[in-house]
């Protein structure tokens, strides 16, 4: 009985260190970044900053609807159609199905990462800079990491198109091989 | 023996008489405003689903979009290719003449790329006329 008690003091006292370890932590790298000039510097600059943000937000939206429409049909309509026309023939396309599943994943991976990226856009917009420059800064940087991911899943599907149009070719060159032409 | 029993059910029938009594004098008001309840839950289910699945982020008639509402593709960029006929060479050379075409438009743009947010350009800046 005693022992027990002993080690339900003992694991609320570590969870409370660790809470507060934790959270100093996070404080401590928050303080740590913004200096008081840069902090003077985001509550002047709030109302550009906020006009700045506002327009990323609507034509990054654009973009994504105009190009992730290109991205879905490169998907659709000519990777997916050529697999099925090869399929329906019986010939091998395996390695084109492999590359055009790798596709769809990037895509996937693209959708949810814009989704992630707009949503922290929008959570930094809605922070009161000139009341919480700090608050507002850790958003902005956490967005532009999100920025940079989807620009990164943008260069993965641009390599999975060259990916296919080298599998084609690739297959080509075996149904030439064995149809003698 | 039977006393206390029949009191009991006499008891329960009673209570059964007052429920049935407050269904039956309620049951509009019920109906109503269980439809309500019912549309209630329906608009949060789908108004969930358009946030959660990605739908808010692809739709530009949102308020703060319709400036670029305008300038959507309405028409697909990409031609596409039959799922349907004969493979032969010649169609195999189709597919790869009219895929290199698509692939062109597909990666000419190198979306979301630069540093908009980067702190030292949109935060650090000093403000135009000030020291």
């Amino acid at each position: 009985m005693k022992w027990r008690l002993i080690a339900v003091i003992a694991i609320l006292v570590l969870s409370m260190l660790t809470s507060i370890g934790f959270a100093w932590s996070v404080s401590a790298q928050q303080s740590a970044s913004l200096s008081e000039k840069q902090r003077e510097l985001i509550r002047d600059n709030c109302v550009s900053i906020k006009s700045t943000l506002n327009q990323l937000k609507v034509s990054d939206a654009l973009l994504r609807v105009n190009r992730g429409q290109i991205y879905e049909s490169m998907g659709s309509k000519l990777m997916s159609t050529f697999n099925t026309r090869l399929s329906n023939n019986r010939l091998d396309n395996r390695g084109l199905v492999a590359v055009a599943t790798g596709y769809d994943g990037a895509l996937a991976k693209f959708r949810t990462d814009y989704q992630a990226y707009e949503q922290q856009l929008v959570t930094a917009i809605n922070i009161d800079c000139t009341q919480d420059p700090d608050g507002f800064h850790f958003a902005n940087e956490n967005a532009r990491t999100k920025r940079a991911q989807v620009h990164d899943d943008v260069l993965r599907l641009h390599e999975y198109i060259e990916d296919y149009r080298s599998a084609v070719k690739d297959f080509q060159l075996s149904y030439e091989r064995v149809s003698g032409n | 023996m039977a006393e206390p029993e029949r009191s009991i059910l006499e008891s329960i029938k009673a209570q059964e008489e007052v429920l049935d009594t407050f269904w039956a004098r309620h049951r509009f008001f019920l109906m109503v405003f269980g439809t309500i309840i019912v549309a209630l839950v329906l608009v949060v289910v789908s108004l969930v689903m358009y946030n959660v699945g990605g739908t808010a982020q692809l739709d530009l008639s949102r308020p703060g979009y319709q400036s670029v509402s305008d300038q959507v593709e309405r028409t697909d960029a990409i031609d596409g290719f039959s799922s349907v006929g004969p493979v032969d060479a010649d169609v195999i050379q189709e597919f790869i003449e009219l895929y290199d075409e698509q692939a062109a438009k597909a990666t000419a743009v190198d979306a979301f790329n630069g540093d908009p947010l980067n702190p030292e350009l949109l935060e650090f800046t000093t403000p135009t006329g000030a020291q």
